[in-house]
């Protein structure tokens, strides 16, 4: 029992960060039907950022008391910031030229931009893991057989307060209905009025905030960035979006949960080298029984 | 003898009825003409023909058989080609290419006979290259074989379109409207060539909006309004029909 | 020398596309197949034939992807599966490690016609899939495969792999510790995969393939199974990963499962984008280029740059920014790769209306 509990809280933890990332795959899907294979290594980028700042703020002796608290906060927004510029960088120098090209195009584009992003880190930040300052105090909780750390808490209230808010924002605001309405038929969008490419150009942004903040989020749990995290994360985020149903916000939310516990369970019950071949299995499964998602519709084909 | 056979066909989309029991019979040797208002129901009806939607009730037949269940590819194999409203041709192959693919079920090549160009592999292309230059030419537009057919005209990607229909010498070739875009000479020699396809044995069914055309071309037409045949008879007979007028000149006004 | 056989090679190749003149094209296949088989015998050595038979062995790979990317239009990016269960395959049947010393010769065979097998079983149930979730799919299984090589600790060796392979045996000679007979084999293999890819472009299903690529709603009303056309496509392309595999394991006399990941299936897909995909001998020079670029040109840059600056950079590193670079340049400014053939040069670059009404 107190295993699971931990398992269950581990997955949340997970899931958390997972739902994060997925939501940018399915904002970038929903608007472009483009896999934004490069969105992991955003991921990737943000926790170095959000590391580099935790190191230079250390360095200066200013992390403790307020200090530490702007500290955080200093760090959060700047993995926001910059993931969010990548993102939208990379959406104007790369895909943006694609948008009428043959189908593979793009994707074949976002795996070299993925490829070369990753490449950069590593020549950046080297090829080992690079260790979070432990800065961040992390008291543990006892609620019954439960046994968590303030951080999980803190990790998974941040998540779900971004995604909410994400939520709200895409379906209240005026920019979230431009969105929507891109989404839906580009052509239409453009001829009453909206600006097709600014609305692209902002998706990109928002999904690389969200990078930004899961970057954060992950490189304090984890503990640690390695240049090659977005990659295995970034397989398990689309995984949780299809799962959920790609171009849905909630279902990239349940997705990311689903796909958590899954990857805590089976590491817990069949160990850690199988966690793959789990949340692989799942994609291929779900592609091939329910493309359209646990929440998402199917929509019959066009002649 | 009937080549189609549809009985109470009926097709819903969510709550929007797109057809409604809808009975047709095609006699085999005939031009047949669907006419009707946008939304009618007439390219459901096709896609219907063709697998591409399921009926809802009723049935089809195809020279007597039951299409219900069969794929789309299997249909085409019954002998059921067709164009497209906006066309279909694959862009950036050849116009010769194009017709080539079309008489695909008439080849019994293998894998196997394709992966060691086997001698059959070998003759059957000869053969279906010699056929392909020869329909070009029956629809009247040799001279382009090798071009992409992205990059030939309108009205010839119009009529290579047709060409790869009628490579798989179909029994029924369903035409959704073939006149489309095309100018009066153009559309005249639309005519002469689909009666030269009805008298090389292969019955015609043709969606048209252009009314002239229809009446001059088809001995029998079908008119289907809010997914429902209103009329059915030869040309004289549609012109005067009241429900006719009215569907397309809306209530008298 | 590296460079001798690589510049011929590819000039050779760039001259056959070229040429219209079927007989041109014939006699300068000719010369150069006289020229790769006899010029060892006065010009080179092992460290340059060991190179160039994993150029052959990476060309045939890339020859086999390019049936599925280039003619079915089907992107996969796991095909280093197959090229992994081509290598398991003379891992496990040719060594110490179950005392199955099967001969070489049969387990090519054996091995392609594996790989085709898990080819159609992979795809049976995913090539309904469109575009971009095909591409995800055959991602996850190229994770699992060899994922599953490294846990059956038991039959695969773990995460060590299998050693000390069986050195193939051609009528009772031993290869011994020679890389000629790779480089023989491997050039047969290149003329034979050179031959059906032809074959197969020109025939009834290469037509059908032409026909899904380009309108797959289309080719079904003109009959074409897509279904089982996608899945020939799918076990042909792998069966020559799977040949490649026993080639490549036989010649290492090793399989370990990190020779299988990712980056091996991204490094083919960027030999056929850089040759251009869908282009027979467009595949051929773009993966002898990337080839030579990685297992020649970069360590000889490696040890000038170290040589005059007393560094000791490693440039390895750069491989993936390489191929990254390749697919993004390639893509955005010449989308029909190096060497096109004119079918793809129009596609590429007005798909725009085609794609439109998808």
């Amino acid at each position: 029992m107190h295993e699971f509990l931990a398992q269950l809280a581990n997955g949340v933890e997970l899931g958390a960060i997972y739902a994060l990332i997925a939501l940018g795959y399915t904002l970038v899907y929903g608007i472009l039907e483009l896999i934004n294979f490069a969105h992991g290594d955003v991921y990737t980028f943000g926790s170095f950022v959000a590391l580099g700042i935790f190191v230079g703020l250390r360095a200066a002796g200013v992390l403790h008391g307020a200090g530490l608290i702007l500290g955080i906060a200093a760090a959060l927004i700047a993995a926001i910031i910059a993931s969010a510029l990548l993102n939208a960088g990379i959406e104007r120098l790369a895909y943006r030229r694609l948008r009428k090209a043959p189908r593979l195009a793009p994707l074949i584009t976002a795996i070299g931009v993925s490829f070369m992003l990753e490449n950069l880190i590593e020549l950046w930040q080297g090829s080992a893991p690079v260790p979070f300052p432990n800065v961040i105090p992390n008291p543990q909780l006892h609620i019954g057989a439960l046994e968590v750390g303030v951080q999980q808490i803190v990790v998974v209230a941040l998540a779900i307060v971004t995604m909410v808010t994400l939520h709200f924002f895409v379906q209240r605001s005026k920019l979230g209905k431009a969105m929507r309405a891109v989404a839906q038929d580009r052509d239409a969008a453009s001829l009453v009025g909206i600006n097709v490419d600014r609305t692209i150009a902002i998706t990109f942004l928002i999904a690389g905030a969200l990078a930004g903040v899961a970057g954060f989020v992950g490189g304090v749990s984890f503990g640690s960035a390695w240049f090659l995290n977005g990659f295995g994360a970034g397989l398990r985020a689309f995984t949780a979006a299809v799962l959920g149903g790609i171009g849905n916000i909630a279902g990239a939310m349940l997705g990311g949960f689903l796909i958590g516990m899954l990857e805590s369970f089976s590491t817990w019950l069949i160990g850690g080298q199988w966690s793959n071949v789990a949340v692989f299995s799942v994609l291929i499964l779900v592609l091939v029984f329910r493309p359209s998602g646990l929440l998402g519709e199917t929509l019959p084909e066009k002649v | 003898m009937k080549v189609l056979e549809l009985a109470g066909v009926g097709k819903r989309f969510g709550a929007l009825t797109a057809l409604s029991n809808v009975t047709l019979d095609v006699e085999e040797g005939a031009i047949f003409g669907i006419i009707g208002p946008n939304g009618a129901g007439k390219s459901t009806l096709f896609n219907l023909l063709t697998a591409i939607y399921r009926w809802d009730e009723g049935s089809i037949s195809i020279g007597g058989l039951s299409i219900a269940g069969l794929s789309t590819q299997r249909i085409a194999r019954l002998g059921v080609s067709r164009t497209f409203q906006n066309l279909r041709l694959f862009g950036n192959a050849s116009a010769l290419a194009n017709v080539m693919v079309g008489e695909h079920v008439l080849l019994e090549a293998n894998v196997l006979d394709s992966l060691l160009n086997t001698g059959r592999e070998r003759r059957e292309r000869t053969e279906a290259e010699k056929r392909a230059r020869e329909l070009l030419r029956f629809v009247g537009v040799s001279g382009v074989e090798e071009q992409f057919a992205r990059n030939l005209s309108y009205g010839t990607q119009r009529r290579l379109e047709i060409a790869r229909a009628l490579a798989a010498r179909p029994r029924l070739l369903l035409l959704d409207e073939p006149a489309a875009g095309l100018n009066s000479s153009e559309k005249h020699e639309l005519v002469s060539l689909i009666r030269a396809i009805r008298d090389g044995g292969t019955t015609v069914l043709l969606i048209e909006h252009d009314m002239g055309l229809v009446m001059n071309l088809c001995e029998r037409i079908a008119v289907l309004d809010y997914g429902e045949k209103i009329a059915e008879g030869e040309p004289r007979e549609i012109r005067e029909h009241p429900r006719v007028i009215e569907a397309y000149l809306g209530a008298p006004a | 020398m590296i460079y001798t056989y690589a510049f011929v090679a590819i000039a050779a190749c760039v001259a056959i596309e070229r040429f219209h003149n079927r007989r041109a094209k014939a006699t300068i296949v000719l010369i150069l197949a006289a020229f790769l088989a006899i010029a060892p015998r006065f010009y080179g050595n092992d460290a340059v034939f060991s190179v160039l038979a994993d150029a052959a062995v990476y060309v045939m790979l890339a020859l086999g992807l390019n049936i599925v990317v280039g003619f079915a239009g089907l992107l996969d990016l796991g095909y280093a599966a197959f090229f992994a269960i081509g290598a398991y395959t003379y891992g496990m049947l040719a060594s110490p490690q179950f005392g199955l010393h099967l001969p070489f010769w049969v387990l090519l065979f054996l091995a392609a016609a594996l790989a085709a097998l898990f080819g159609a079983l992979l795809g049976a149930p995913t090539l309904r899939l469109h575009g971009d979730y095909l591409a995800i799919v055959t991602l996850g299984f190229g994770e699992i495969v060899p994922q599953i090589f490294q846990n059956l600790t038991k039959y695969t060796g773990g995460p060590n792999g299998i050693a000390a392979l069986d050195v193939p045996t051609f009528f009772g000679h031993s290869f011994g510790a020679s890389v000629m007979p790779y480089y023989y084999i491997a050039l047969v293999g290149i003329a034979a995969a050179l031959w059906i890819s032809r074959n197969l472009r020109e025939s009834r299903l290469g037509r059908a393939w032409m026909a899904i690529r380009e309108d797959e709603l289309a080719a079904k009303h003109a009959g074409i199974d897509v279904l089982r056309s996608k899945l020939a496509a799918f076990a042909i392309g792998a069966s020559f990963s799977g040949i490649g595999g026993v080639l490549f394991a036989a010649k290492l006399a090793l399989v370990s499962p990190d020779l299988f990941g990712f980056q091996v299936s991204v490094l083919i897909v960027s030999m056929l984008v850089l040759g251009g995909m869908g282009n027979i001998v467009g595949v051929v020079v773009g993966s002898l280029l990337l080839t030579i670029v990685n297992s020649a040109l970069l360590p000889q840059i490696n040890s000038l740059v170290d040589a005059t600056f007393h560094t000791t950079v490693d440039l390895s590193n750069l491989h993936f920014l390489i191929y990254g670079a390749i697919l993004v340049g390639i893509m955005l400014f010449r989308p029909e790769g190096l060497l096109p053939n004119r079918e793809r040069r129009a596609e590429l670059h007005h798909a725009g209306e085609a794609a439109g009404d998808a």
